[in-house]
This record gives C-alpha cells, sequence and structure tokens, in this order.
C-alpha cells in the first residue's frame, strides 16, 4: 500500500531518532510523520544539531524541505526560518551546514531518502524546477480558492509549489482566531497538514496542536472546523484540491468517492461523458444525497450494477 | 522518469530502514485507531451539536453562504460500524 491514513499524530510526542543512512553523515536525527511502503517516500521533522555539515549532491527523489527553526546554509547563502525549498531529483545542492543547528519539515517524494555526493547534476535533472522562497516575508496571503464551494472567511494561504500537470500544491495556511466553517468537506486528492503553531479542531479527530500532523488519503470526511486562538501550518496535496462538502457525518469513504463522480457527472457532464462512455464500459455512480437521480437518460439495455 | 524521482538500485541500507519504518508505521497507526476509537463518546456528541447548529445557524454551502438544513434532510446514523480512519 502507499501511504496509510495517519491523522492525527502529534510529533512532540515522540523522540527524535538518528538517520544513519549512508551519505548523510553525523548530526542528522528524525521523526517519521509518514511512509510510504512501496516506494519509501516520507515526511519527516528533521533536527540537524549544531555544526552539521554535508558536502555537494543530489537526491535520486524530488525533495521539499521547510525551515521551521534556526538557520541553514547552502553555499554561501544563510537561509532563515520560513524559507521553503523545491528540490528536483538529481540536482546537485551546494554544501549544507548549519552553525548553530536547526529543525526543518523533509518530504522525499519519488523515493526513500538518499543522497550522492556530487557536484555535478544527474543526467535527468530539470534544474529548471529549482525554487526556493521564504513564505513568511514577501508573500501575500490569498483565499484559498477562487471557484466554489470555497472555504470560510478566515482560511488564507500563500503557494509554494503548484504542479501544473497534477495541480499538486504546496502551501503555507492560516486559521484566523475564531475561525468556524459547519460542513463536512472531503476531498478528490491525498491532503497533507503540519502544524508549525496552533490548535484547530475538526469533529472527527478533535484538537490538533502545535506539532499536529496528518496523511489524509483521498474521500475522507473532515470537519465540521474550528480554531479559537489561530493557527499556521504547512499543508499539501497530490494532485487537485477540490471541496466536497456535505453534511452527513456518516458516510464513508467509498461512499463519498461514489457522490465524486455523480457530481462530476453533474458538473463537468461533457468530460464525464467522454471518459465514461468510451468502449460503453461506463460506470453509475451512486450519489447517496441522490439516491435515485441517475443522471442521464439512455437507449441501450444493460445492468446499471445496482444492488438487487 | 517522472517528476519525483530518478530510478536508481536501494542499497541494503536503505531497504533495511524500509523495513524498520514500515513496522514502526503499522505500530503508530494502531494506536491512532485505538485513540480515535477511544474518542467516540465525545465525538457523538460532537456529531450531534453540529447537526443541531446546522439546522439552526446553518450549514456552510459555500464560503460564509449559510443554508438552514430541513430537519428531514438530516441523514440517520447507518447500523454499521463508524469509524473515522480508513
Amino acid at each position: 500500500m502507499a501511504r496509510p491514513h495517519i491523522e492525527p499524530f502529534v510529533e512532540r510526542n515522540e523522540d527524535f531518532k538518528k538517520l544513519s543512512m549512508s551519505g548523510f553523515g553525523k548530526g542528522m536525527h528524525y521523526k517519521m510523520l509518514s511512509f510510504d511502503t512501496d516506494t519509501g517516500a516520507c515526511t519527516m521533522k528533521v533536527r540537524f544539531d549544531s555544526g552539521y555539515k554535508r558536502p555537494p549532491g543530489f537526491s535520486y527523489s524530488e525533495v521539499e524541505m521547510f525551515l521551521l527553526k534556526g538557520t541553514l546554509k547552502y553555499g554561501d547563502t544563510t537561509y532563515q526560518e520560513g524559507h521553503y525549498f523545491l528540490i528536483p531529483p538529481g540536482v546537485s545542492m551546494p554544501a549544507m551546514s548549519s552553525s548553530r543547528g536547526c529543525e526543518v519539515l523533509l518530504m522525499y517524494n519519488g523515493s526513500e531518502p538518499n543522497f550522492v555526493e556530487t557536484d555535478v547534476d544527474h543526467d535527468y535533472a530539470d534544474r529548471s524546477r529549482l525554487a526556493e522562497v521564504n513564505s513568511y516575508q514577501g508573500m501575500p496571503w490569498m483565499a484559498p480558492a477562487v471557484n466554489p464551494p470555497r472555504t470560510a472567511t478566515g482560511c488564507l494561504l500563500k503557494i509554494l509549489k503548484y504542479d501544473e500537470r497534477t495541480h499538486a500544491m504546496s502551501f503555507l495556511y492560516i486559521l484566523s482566531p475564531e475561525f468556524w466553517q459547519d460542513n463536512i468537506s472531503y476531498h478528490d486528492c491525498a491532503e497533507e497538514s503540519y502544524h508549525i503553531w496552533g490548535s484547530s479542531w475538526m469533529m472527527q479527530f478533535g484538537d490538533l496542536p502545535t506539532g499536529g500532523y496528518f496523511w489524509r488519503p483521498p474521500y475522507i470526511n473532515h470537519g465540521a472546523f474550528a480554531c479559537k486562538r489561530g493557527t499556521i501550518a504547512f499543508g499539501r496535496t497530490d494532485s487537485e484540491l477540490f471541496n466536497h462538502f456535505h453534511f452527513n457525518p456518516w458516510s464513508n469513504a467509498k461512499e463519498n468517492e461514489e457522490r465524486s463522480a455523480s457530481r462530476l457527472m453533474h458538473r463537468n457532464p461533457e468530460i464525464y461523458n467522454w471518459i465514461a462512455q468510451r468502449g460503453h464500459n461506463h460506470p453509475h455512480p451512486q450519489d447517496f444525497e441522490y439516491p435515485d437521480d441517475h443522471g442521464h437518460s439512455h437507449d441501450h439495455d444493460h445492468d446499471h450494477g445496482k444492488k438487487k | 522518469m517522472d517528476n519525483l524521482g530518478i530510478p536508481h538500485v536501494r542499497n541494503a541500507d536503505a531497504r533495511a530502514w524500509m523495513k524498520k519504518e514500515t513496522a514502526a508505521q503499522k505500530k503508530r497507526y494502531q494506536l491512532i485507531v485505538k485513540e480515535q476509537d477511544d474518542l467516540s463518546p465525545k465525538r457523538d456528541k460532537w456529531i450531534a451539536d453540529f447537526l443541531q447548529r446546522i439546522q439552526t445557524r446553518g450549514f456552510n454551502v459555500d464560503a460564509d453562504m449559510l443554508r438552514v438544513i430541513k430537519p428531514e434532510e438530516i441523514p440517520t446514523k447507518p447500523k454499521r460500524k463508524f469509524k473515522v480512519v480508513f
């Protein structure tokens, strides 16, 4: 399987472990937040000890890194808290060091953590995708979605990574004090979040405090939502984030998935029909809110897959 | 090659690490499931409060747009086991 549903998980209750894999040197410690048991892709909170040093090199995996606390250097440049890096696979980064130590969120997206010492890019590296930005400075907060249905006022974000092919995103987000939203949400994508500071509440899982984390596969209910004193968090999705809102607390992931397909049929009928009717192997998804609404008419005779 | 990685041979070091992390995550997952099962009585109360609020203050249809839900629209709890971690 890929990554299981890890929600909620509070890393502050855990101890750091030494990362002793070859290539990373001494002074790197981690807490595993979530882990893909097939590929080794993972999200970790990492502590680099004072004086940590690593030579120039690359990873075979795409790497994302968010600097939570302290400072670190790549080459001659020192980076501060809130700095975000997207490092494509095979792109060689300059020597890395942290004189006073630091803590980061470190994400290996394609494989287990690995490091190859070299100052030359891999032949397959795409250096044009290398990106870094300080998310705390010089970026405006924005409303999370233009197209409805949208989150309530008081949820704002800064997009740090956007994949134009998959629409996957990495972002910083805040919930304002006294934020609330009375609906239940799920998405067609996996969603991940780490609370940098603050506590928020969801009806299924209770309070998620500072250091709280989740990796949530698609179609899993979350919400209603509330946040008393404000929260700042780092989040990611693995494809397009579309809000499916409803008020059935007991629907399960399979029913939510069916409902998504049914809603796509109504929201984007042309593309739905094109996809669904190729080879006449089309599904007839059920929407638990509209169980009798078949969605379209046709003139052929076949089994709609409903339970008899 | 996709955007996420370059094919490579995983060494013994990495294979052993993955095995260890797989076992650790399995434990972590089981603990989460138990903690969430233990939260059931509180969650039932939160759900009852939510279903009440959406019939009075309203349900967030889009952003801050609220729709008051009629009593006949309120879903009933199915008989199957209710879980929040999948």
